[in-house]
């Protein structure tokens, strides 16, 4: 899997065979609630996390979210 | 009725011989009872409020101290260095880089101004450091005294710690210096100053007339303003006493949170009677951290919820509370605190660890993030919106905390044993903050002086 920023690469869902668009996404982490684009299926509104942004900016604001 | 909660030992305040002691609590009330067969017997509040102190609890499994100082010999709270008896690690050492002071406050637990040692040298201070280096690793560091900011090397001190390891180092200080001074704060944060713990008992000169002798409201807002010019995290840290400034919390909170992103939370201190007190304590006007915590919610008229708070990882859960908020865009405050401590048995050591790792992530300033790039592919938007979430939670933080130091009235030595937080005497030994600053009914102190 390619995560460098140049990456363009189209992602299918295999359920629906449709084409994955950036949406507005709306993520929740114990009290936080954000909008985010993320990619996802026009029809089943699966979303799909990558792995670079799963183990990178996502866990990061986990994290920061998280108590002592 | 009363309710027996639990024995333990204290120690006599008269002669300082340690002593059984029985805590029981009675409708909202939490008292501490001991006697010593020479000096008689003593009571003490320890905990009143809608918390039961029951309650109030954060189960650990003890730290093991990898390389005690001193040997147990006498037991607690005599062999502090640290000892092996010790459990738990450091989280923040504390270094007295001078006794003088250019306040003479009514209540100062370092007794300032009192003695006449000289400053310590900067070889002193640096084997200081290379001692909490070697007992406890890592640590998050506080220079305090004292005023700090009275030594005109005290930016050579904060290179120094840092050349030494310490990512992070607060000053603790009562920002006289910081306001007038903005040269100082230049050369502070050109060495690496990452935060500050400022001395902030209100928003009305008369608590200041009576706590610190002077009126310092538009000297603090100085300090604070010269701080965010050079992008030092503040945290404003009250003096809490009864009848003085117990009413002012919601006043302080709202005046922190106007003040972010460069005031990073409030650190409650209700007095406690040791080192420099106006009078003996009078027990039924002892602010407990029960109290603090329901006056949060009144004074805020419920912005700050008391749910929101969480005992710590850290310390003894009868030392402190603390919660986490990030101010959002549209102002309003979000509680991020995590539910998943409240239950289970947790490290010391892990609770150490994510405490000092919390704080220097929390309680430092943050430089602004690179500016946005044009045309980006859509990973890059989606990272942005990430980073900019992040910059809020890092940059819009807010902490609010409190801590009960112990004195020789309500001392329980099992919260000793469990302290974190540690002064650095001259000779590099660690010892817990409140055994430091304890002194006895008639100001004899167990450690400070020796």
């Amino acid at each position: 899997m390619k995560h460098e920023s140049y990456d363009q690469t189209k992602w299918l869902c295999d359920k629906c065979q449709r084409e994955l668009e950036l949406a507005k996404v709306k993520v929740r982490y114990m009290e936080g609630n954000f909008e985010v684009d993320l990619m996802k299926c026009p029809t089943c509104n699966q979303v799909f996390i990558d792995e670079a942004l799963a183990l990178g900016k996502m866990k990061e604001v986990e994290e920061g979210l998280e108590d002592k | 009725m009363k309710r027996i909660i639990s024995t333990t030992e204290s120690l006599c305040p008269v002669c300082l011989k340690k002593i059984g002691a029985i805590i029981w609590s009675e409708n909202n009330e939490s008292y501490m009872e001991k006697s010593c067969l020479e000096h008689g017997r003593f009571k003490a509040l320890l905990w009143r409020g809608s918390m039961p102190m029951e309650e109030w609890v954060r189960h650990k499994v003890p730290a093991t101290i990898n390389k005690p100082n001193t040997e147990v010999a006498q037991g607690c709270p005599y062999d502090c260095g640290l000892c092996a008896d010790h459990r738990q690690h450091t989280c923040t050492a504390l270094i007295e880089v001078t006794q003088r002071c250019n306040l003479n406050c009514s209540f100062c637990f370092a007794d300032a101004n009192r003695n006449n040692q000289t400053d310590l040298t900067l070889d002193t201070i640096r084997s200081m450091y290379a001692s909490v280096m070697e007992t406890s690793g890592n640590c998050n560091i506080q220079l305090s005294g004292g005023e700090p900011t009275l030594r005109d090397d005290l930016p050579q001190i904060i290179e120094l710690g840092h050349q030494l390891g310490f990512p992070f180092i607060q000053i603790n200080t009562n920002g006289i210096r910081m306001g007038e001074d903005e040269a100082f704060v230049k050369q502070l944060k050109a060495a690496g100053l990452n935060s500050v713990f400022l001395q902030f008992d209100g928003i009305n000169d008369e608590i200041y007339k009576k706590l610190r002798g002077k009126p310092l409201v538009a000297t603090k807002i100085k300090a604070i303003k010269n701080c965010q010019r050079y992008n030092i995290g503040v945290v404003l840290v009250p003096t809490l006493v009864s009848g003085v400034n117990d009413d002012e919390l919601g006043n302080i909170i709202n005046f922190g949170l106007d003040w972010v992103p460069t005031v990073k939370g409030v650190h409650i201190q209700p007095a406690s009677y040791f080192g420099r007190i106006p009078n003996l304590p009078v027990e039924e006007k002892r602010l407990t951290l029960g109290d603090i915590m329901d006056r949060i919610e009144d004074q805020t008229a419920g912005r700050i919820r008391k749910k929101s708070f969480a005992p710590p990882g850290c310390e003894n859960a009868r030392c402190s509370f603390h919660g986490n908020y990030m101010l959002q865009e549209n102002n309003e405050l979000m509680s991020v605190n995590n539910p998943a401590n409240c239950c289970g048995k947790e490290q010391a050591e892990a609770g150490a660890n994510k405490t000092k790792a919390h704080v220097s992530r929390k309680w430092c300033g943050h430089d602004l993030t690179a500016e946005k790039k044009q045309n980006v592919s859509h990973e890059d938007k989606e990272k942005d919106q990430w980073d900019k979430i992040l910059e809020r939670i890092n940059r819009y933080s807010f902490s609010l905390s409190a801590m009960a130091f112990q004195d020789v009235w309500n001392l329980d030595l099992n919260r000793v044993k469990d302290c974190c937080i540690h002064v650095v005497n001259p000779k590099g030994q660690l010892i817990p903050f409140c055994m430091y600053n304890l002194t006895d009914k008639n100001g004899y102190s167990l450690y400070r002086k020796q």
